[in-house]
C-alpha cells in the first residue's frame, strides 16, 4: 500500500457517517408478511397452481428476453431447471380445482396387482417407502417411455393444488437428449441442489414453477405444460425420477433415497 | 444445546428455511456497511435508509437463489447498492460526497502537538476535497475500496463493475488522486 493509499485509509477512518439505522426492526413486519420462498409459501402463489393447458412454452419463450432473462441453469441427464426473471404467462384460474388424472396426460393405465406393477419397463423404480402406488401409466412419448406411479393423498401427504393427487412420481430415461424435462423457476422458487447417497438431485420449493415436456425431436409437448408445486429431481444411473407433491424437502429424500427394482 | 453464535453459512440456511430472526442477526451484521456504501452513492441519509430496507425485503425473497457457502456480504452490498442507484437516478447525480472528516479525529494513538494536529487536520480536508474534486466513478472507486475498505470484489458488485474495471478505475483514481495533491490543488 502506498503512502497515498494509507492516508485515504485514515481519512475513511475519521469521515463521519449519518448513524446507522436499525434496518432489520424497520422492515420484520415486511418479512413476514412477504410471502416466504419457501416454508411458507403465500396460498395465494399456490392456488394460482392450475393451468389452462392452452399456453405453450414455445410461447413462453417467445416473451421479450429482457422478462424472461435467464439468470441460472441447474441440469441433470434428462431434465434442465432454468432460473428466469420473469416465469411465462399462463392462464390461471385462481379458484380452478386440482386438475384430474387424466389432464395430467400420465398415457395408458397400467395394471397395480399385488403390490406388483405390471409394466414391461425395465428400468422401473419404486420408492420402499411409500410401498406400491394406488395408480400407474405408462407413456411412449419418449423412445424409451415414461412411467408415472401415483399416490393418493393419505394422512401425511394432502392432496397437491398442481397435480390433485398426493405424490406423483414420475420417470423416464435421462440418457436421451434432448434433456426431456424442462422447468422454468423465477426467485420465488428456491432451487437446492442436492446429493442424494451418489445420485445428484435438485430440490425446487417454494412458488409454483413452469413445467413442460419436451418430445423426443427436441420440441415442446405443448399439452403438458403446467405449473408445478415443490418437486424433487433425482438422476438414478440412466433414470432421471422426478418426485412432485405438497412434501417436506427431508421426506421427498427420504422417499427418493429408497427408490429400489421391484 | 451450546449456545454460541451461529455462522455466516448456518445462519443463511436458516434464514433459507423461513427463520426471519436468523436473517435479523445477519442484516444486523450487514447493516452498517451496506447503509453506508448505499449512502456514497445516494448522498442522502433518508435514501440510503429507504435503500437498504428496501434491499433486505429483496434479499429475503430472493435468498433462494443465494448460493450456499458464498460470503453473504458482496451479494447483500449488490442488492442494496442496486436500490441505491435506482434511488440516485431519480434525484439526479451528486457532485460531492456528502462526507466530512471528524475535527477530533480518535484516530492515532499519540496525543500531536497543537501544530502538528492542524497541520493533519489541514491534509485530511485538502486530501478529502480532492477526492470531491475527482468526477463520480473515480470518486466511488476511492470511497468503496479506501474509505469503507470494500473488497475488489465488494466493490464490483457494489458498483456493478467488472472486477478488472474495479482494478483499473481505482489505479486511475489513484493517479489522478497524487497529480492533484502534488499539484497542490
Amino acid at each position: 500500500m502506498t503512502e497515498l493509499e494509507r492516508a485515504l485509509v485514515r481519512l475513511g477512518g475519521d469521515l463521519v457517517f449519518p448513524e446507522t439505522p436499525d434496518v432489520f426492526t424497520a422492515v420484520r413486519g415486511r418479512l413476514e408478511q412477504a410471502p416466504a420462498r419457501r416454508r411458507t409459501p403465500s396460498r395465494r402463489a399456490l392456488v394460482v397452481a392450475f393451468v389452462a393447458l392452452a399456453v405453450a412454452v414455445g410461447a413462453a419463450m417467445a416473451v421479450p428476453a429482457a422478462r424472461t432473462a435467464i439468470l441460472e441453469l441447474f441440469g441433470l441427464r434428462g431434465a434442465t431447471v432454468t432460473r428466469v426473471e420473469t416465469l411465462p404467462r399462463v392462464e390461471t384460474r385462481p379458484e380452478a380445482p386440482a386438475p384430474t388424472v387424466a389432464e395430467l396426460e400420465l398415457g395408458s393405465p397400467v395394471p397395480v396387482v399385488d403390490g406388483l406393477v405390471r409394466v414391461n419397463w425395465p428400468h422401473l423404480l419404486v420408492p420402499e417407502t411409500l410401498g406400491p402406488p394406488d395408480a400407474a401409466y405408462y407413456s411412449s412419448v419418449l423412445r424409451d417411455g415414461k412411467v408415472s406411479l401415483v399416490y393418493e393423498p393419505d394422512a401425511g401427504v394432502p392432496r397437491s393444488r398442481f397435480t390433485g393427487v398426493g405424490i406423483l412420481i414420475t420417470e423416464f430415461r435421462g440418457d436421451v437428449e434432448p434433456a426431456y424435462l424442462d422447468k422454468l423457476a423465477d426467485a420465488g422458487t428456491a432451487i437446492q441442489r442436492l446429493r442424494i447417497g451418489r445420485d445428484p438431485a435438485i430440490w425446487l420449493e417454494g412458488g409454483p414453477h413452469y413445467v413442460a415436456f419436451r418430445t423426443p425431436d427436441g420440441g415442446f409437448a405443448e399439452d403438458v405444460a403446467r405449473l408445478a408445486g415443490d418437486t424433487l429431481l433425482v438422476q438414478r444411473g440412466r433414470l432421471l425420477v422426478r418426485i412432485e407433491g405438497e412434501l417436506e424437502r427431508d421426506r421427498a429424500v427420504e422417499i427418493a433415497r429408497s427408490l429400489r427394482r421391484p | 444445546m451450546e449456545d454460541r453464535p451461529l455462522a455466516e453459512d448456518d445462519l443463511v440456511a436458516q434464514a433459507k428455511l423461513g427463520d426471519s430472526r436468523a436473517y435479523g442477526t445477519l442484516i444486523q451484521e450487514h447493516q452498517t456497511i451496506a447503509f453506508r456504501t448505499a449512502y456514497l452513492i445516494t448522498a442522502s441519509a433518508a435514501d440510503a435508509e429507504d435503500a437498504v430496507q428496501e434491499a433486505a425485503v429483496k434479499a429475503y425473497r430472493a435468498l433462494g437463489r443465494f448460493r450456499s457457502g458464498k460470503p453473504f456480504r458482496p451479494w447483500f452490498l449488490s442488492i442494496v447498492a442496486n436500490e441505491a442507484r435506482n434511488r440516485r437516478r431519480s434525484a439526479g447525480r451528486r457532485e460531492r460526497l456528502a462526507l466530512r472528516a471528524a475535527e477530533d479525529p480518535l484516530s492515532g494513538g499519540a496525543v500531536p502537538s497543537p501544530e502538528a494536529a492542524i497541520l493533519e487536520a489541514e491534509q485530511r480536508a485538502e486530501l478529502l476535497a480532492a477526492v470531491d474534486d475527482l468526477r463520480e466513478e473515480d470518486r466511488l472507486a476511492i470511497a468503496c475500496r479506501y474509505f469503507l475498505g470494500l473488497s475488489e470484489e465488494e466493490t464490483a458488485a457494489a458498483l456493478d463493475w467488472r472486477h478488472g474495471t474495479v482494478k483499473s478505475r481505482t489505479s486511475r483514481a489513484l493517479d489522478r488522486l497524487r497529480a492533484r495533491m502534488e499539484g497542490g490543488a
